[in-house]
C-alpha cells in the first residue's frame, strides 16, 4: 500500500514537472491492481458457488438415490462437498491473509474450480448411462445449468470457468458420443459448441470485469491526483500570496529608498517619458512631480545643446540598454539655472531583453565642482603667494652669502647662512605640501619616458654633491652600473634620488660614505642608497613611508627636512608601477631602494 | 648659438623686492646690463626703447599677465623674434610645456637661485639656434 502511494506521489510529481496530455486510462491503472481486483471477485462469489453446489448437489442425491449404484451415489455425495469443503476453507484461508501473491491463490482458486467441475463431470458420465431416460433428461438439465450457473462465478477470470466448463464437458460429451444413440452423438457435438459459446460469454465478461476495475482504479488514481494537485494548489497560492506581501513590502521599501534619497530619481520610459520622480527631483529641478510626469524628462531638462542624452545619444543608449554611470551632464532648472549633475542610468528590461524603463539618477554636483575649483584656486594661490616673499627672502639671503657684497664677520655670516638654509626648509615643505596635495587627490601627472638608469643615477650624484659637502659625505657609485631603461618621469625620478640621497647624506656620520647602486633584479631595475649611519629606529620602521614621519624632531631641526619626502617618494614610485622599499645594511646603515619594471625593448607608448 | 654674448635684459616684474635682487645678482654675478619695468603696460615701449638681448617675464603681474604680454609681443614687428624667458611660481610641467609651446626660449621658476640665475639665462642663451 506505502509503495502504491509512493509511486503515486511519484507520478504526479513527474507530471506535474512535465504536463503531458492526460495518460490513457490503462496506464494510469495499475494492472496489478486490477489483476487483484479480478481474484477478489472470484473469491467474493466463491460462498455462492460452493451453496449452489450443495444444495443443487443434495437434490441431485436425493433424485438418483434409492435405484442401483447407491454407494456410487454416496461416493460422488462425499465427493462433492470434500470439494466444497476444500474450497471453503481456501475461501477463509483468501481472507484470513488477504493480499500477497495473487497469482498463487488464483492457482489454488482455478485447481478448486476445476475440481468442482470434475464433480460434475463424474456425476455425468457415472450416472448418465445407468438411469433411466427420466433422470438422463434431469442429469442433461443439471449439467447444463451447472454449465452455465458457472458463467457468473467464474467468469471474473475466463480461463477458470473454461477450466470449470471443460472438467465437467469434457467426460459428459464422451459419454454422450459413445453411448450408440445418434441423437446423443449430435448431442456430443452440440454440447461443446454450447461449452464455447459460454466460454466466450465468460471471454467478454471477464473483460467487462478488468475494464471496470481499471476504470475504477484510474477514477481513483485521478481522484488522488486531483486532491494532491489542489493541496498543491493551495500551497502555491499561499507561497504567491506571501510572495506578493513581500513584493510589496520592498516595494514599499523602494519607494522610500527613493522618497527619501537625497538625490534625484527618475524613472522614464523608452521615449525619455517621465513615469515617475521622487522629492529630491523636484527640489533638484525646481518643478512638482505633477508638471513633469508625463513630460520628455530630455526637453525639459536637459539643454538642446548638450551632446549627452538628447537626441541621437538617447537613441543608442536606448538601442543598447546598457547601464551608464558618471555622466557629467549640464541640466536646466525650471528658473533657467544651469546645473551640471552627475547622471546614472540603469535600463530595466524584461526577460526577453525588451527595455521597459530607465532609472535616472541625478546628482547635482555643481557646487561640488565650485568647492573643487575654488580649492585648486586656493592652492595656486596659495603656492604664489607663498612662493613670491620666499623668492625675495632667500634671495636676498643667498646674495648676502656670496660675499659679492663685501665680506660679514663671522657670526653675522653664521646667522644668514642658517636663515637661509631655513627659507629653503620652508620652500621645500611648501612644495611637498603641494605635491601630496597632487598626489593625493589624483592630480598629479607624470610625464614618463624611456630612460636610462645609468645615465640618471650619474646625474642625480652630480645634483647632490653640493649638498653632501655640507655634511662632510662622500657620494660613490657602487660598482659600474649596468646599461638599463625604463619607462618613467625623469624629473619626478631625480625628485626622489635626491630625497633618498640628501636623506643618506643627513644620516651620515662626518665624512661617511654613500653608496648609489643600480643592479638588475629578474625584470625590474633596482636602484640602491647605502648609507653607514646608524640604521633606522624599530619603532619607527612601520611608519618611515607615512606622512610627517620622522624619527626624532632633533634631527629635523639639526639638519632640516620636512618629513614628507619618503611619504612622496613612495607615492612617485608606485605612481610608476615601482615599488620601495628599505633593508639593514651589513655592518651598519641602511639600504634604500626603488625598483621600476625594465623596458627591454621600445613599447607603443600608451600615452 | 647666437653669435654675440648675453649683454643686456629687459626684466618685466611688479615686485619691487624681487626686481632689486634680480638686478643686483644679474649686474653684480653676472655683468650684465638690466633694465626693469614695473608696469607691464608700458612694457613693449620700453623694450623697443632699450633694444634687448633677452626679455624675462613675470607669469602673474597686475593689469596684465606675462603670457598675455607676451602675445602682445609677438604681434609688435620690432619686438616679436626676441627670445622670451618666463620667471614663474607656477612651476607645473604642464605649464612650463605650454609656455614653451608659445614660443618661449625657456623658463625659471620661482624661487630661483640669484647665485645662479645669470648662468641659466646664459645657457637658455647659448641654447637659442
Amino acid at each position: 500500500m506505502d509503495h502504491a502511494k509512493d509511486a503515486a506521489y511519484l507520478d504526479l510529481a513527474s507530471t506535474a514537472e512535465t504536463p503531458v496530455s492526460a495518460p490513457p486510462v490503462r496506464e494510469l491503472a495499475d494492472q496489478r491492481k486490477v489483476f487483484a481486483d479480478q481474484v477478489d471477485l472470484l473469491f467474493r462469489h466463491s460462498p455462492l458457488g460452493i451453496l449452489i453446489t450443495i444444495v443443487v448437489g443434495g437434490i441431485a442425491t436425493y433424485e438418483l438415490w434409492g435405484e442401483r449404484n447407491n454407494e456410487l451415489v454416496t461416493l460422488w455425495c462425499l465427493m462433492m462437498l470434500f470439494v466444497g469443503a476444500a474450497r471453503h476453507l481456501l475461501y477463509r484461508a483468501y481472507y484470513r491473509r488477504r493480499g500477497g501473491d495473487h497469482e498463487q491463490w488464483l492457482r489454488w482458486f482455478a485447481i478448486g474450480a476445476f475440481g468442482a467441475g470434475a464433480v460434475w463431470g463424474f456425476a455425468g458420465t457415472v450416472f448418465f448411462p445407468a438411469h433411466t431416460d427420466a433422470q438422463q433428461v434431469f442429469l442433461a438439465f443439471l449439467i447444463a445449468g451447472i454449465v452455465a450457473g458457472g458463467i457468473p462465478v467464474f467468469s471474473a477470470v475466463w480461463w477458470v470457468y473454461a477450466l470449470y466448463g471443460i472438467a465437467i464437458i469434457a467426460p459428459f460429451t464422451y459419454i454422450l458420443a459413445t453411448y450408440g444413440s445418434s441423437q446423443f452423438i449430435e448431442l456430443a457435438v452440440l454440447v461443446p459448441l454450447f461449452l464455447a459459446v459460454n466460454i466466450s460469454i465468460a471471454m467478454r465478461l471477464s473483460r467487462v470485469f478488468a475494464d471496470g476495475f481499471r476504470l475504477r482504479h484510474a477514477y481513483a488514481h485521478l481522484g488522488q491526483d486531483h486532491s494532491m494537485l489542489n493541496a498543491q494548489l493551495q500551497e502555491q497560492i499561499e507561497e504567491l500570496v506571501q510572495a506578493q506581501r513581500e513584493v510589496e513590502a520592498s516595494g514599499r521599501k523602494l519607494a522610500l529608498f527613493a522618497e527619501r534619497a537625497p538625490i534625484a530619481v527618475f524613472e522614464v520610459d523608452r521615449n525619455g517619458t517621465i513615469l515617475e520622480m521622487n522629492p529630491s527631483a523636484e527640489n533638484t529641478f525646481g518643478y512638482s512631480s505633477t508638471e513633469l510626469i508625463g513630460r520628455s524628462m530630455i526637453r525639459m531638462l536637459i539643454p538642446s545643446d548638450e551632446p549627452v542624452l538628447s537626441g541621437e545619444w538617447w537613441k543608442n543608449f536606448v538601442a543598447d540598454a546598457h547601464p551608464e554611470a558618471g555622466l557629467k551632464v549640464r541640466c536646466r532648472r525650471r528658473d533657467a539655472v544651469e546645473l551640471i549633475c552627475e547622471i546614472s542610468l540603469t535600463p530595466l528590461v524584461n526577460d526577453v531583453g525588451e527595455l521597459i524603463s530607465v532609472i535616472t539618477q541625478c546628482h547635482d554636483i555643481t557646487r561640488q565642482l565650485e568647492a573643487e575649483r575654488l580649492k585648486k584656486e586656493f592652492t595656486s594661490t596659495l603656492s604664489h603667494e607663498l612662493r613670491t616673499p620666499l623668492t625675495s627672502i632667500i634671495g636676498s639671503l643667498q646674495l648676502i652669502n656670496t660675499g659679492m657684497l663685501g665680506d660679514l664677520d663671522k657670526d653675522m655670516a653664521e646667522l644668514t647662512t642658517i636663515a637661509e638654509r631655513n627659507g629653503q626648509r620652508l620652500l621645500d615643505l611648501i612644495n611637498d605640501l603641494l605635491d601630496i596635495d597632487k598626489i593625493e587627490s589624483g592630480k598629479l601627472t607624470t610625464f614618463p619616458e624611456s630612460i636610462s638608469l645609468d645615465e640618471l643615477v650619474r646625474e642625480s650624484l652630480v645634483l647632490n654633491r653640493a649638498f653632501a659637502d655640507r655634511f662632510g659625505v662622500r657620494m660613490a657609485l657602487r660598482g659600474e652600473p649596468p646599461s638599463l631603461v625604463v619607462y618613467a618621469d625623469k624629473k619626478r625620478l631625480i625628485q626622489v634620488m635626491t630625497n633618498l640621497m640628501s636623506n643618506a647624506a643627513k644620516f651620515s656620520a662626518e665624512g661617511g660614505l654613500v653608496e648609489v647602486g643600480l643592479e638588475r633584479v629578474d625584470n625590474m631595475a633596482r636602484v640602491s642608497v647605502e648609507d653607514r649611519g646608524s640604521g633606522i629606529p624599530p619603532e619607527f620602521r612601520s611608519r618611515i613611508f607615512g606622512r610627517f614621519a620622522q624619527a626624532d624632531s632633533a634631527a629635523t631641526r639639526q639638519k632640516g627636512g620636512t618629513g614628507l619626502g619618503l611619504a612622496i617618494c613612495k607615492r612617485l614610485i608606485e605612481l610608476m608601477g615601482g615599488r620601495i622599499g628599505f633593508a639593514d645594511r651589513e655592518g651598519g646603515g641602511t639600504i634604500f631602494f626603488f625598483e621600476l619594471p625594465l623596458l627591454d625593448q621600445p613599447v607603443a607608448q600608451s600615452e | 648659438m647666437p653669435s654675440t654674448p648675453l649683454n643686456r635684459i629687459c626684466y618685466v616684474e611688479d615686485d619691487e623686492d624681487i626686481q632689486r635682487i634680480v638686478r643686483m645678482s644679474l649686474e653684480r654675478i653676472g655683468k650684465l646690463t638690466v633694465r626693469v619695468v614695473s608696469d607691464p603696460m608700458v612694457a613693449i615701449d620700453a623694450i623697443k626703447d632699450f633694444k634687448p638681448d633677452l626679455v624675462m617675464l613675470d607669469w602673474m603681474m597686475p593689469g596684465m599677465d606675462g603670457p598675455t604680454l607676451f602675445r602682445k609681443m609677438r604681434e609688435t614687428p620690432e619686438v616679436r623674434d626676441l627670445p622670451v624667458v618666463f620667471i614663474t611660481a607656477k612651476a607645473s610641467s604642464a605649464e612650463m610645456d605650454e609656455l614653451r609651446a608659445m614660443g618661449a626660449a625657456g623658463a625659471i621658476s620661482k624661487p630661483f637661485s640669484p647665485k645662479d640665475l645669470p648662468d641659466q639665462l646664459r645657457s637658455i642663451w647659448s641654447a637659442l639656434p
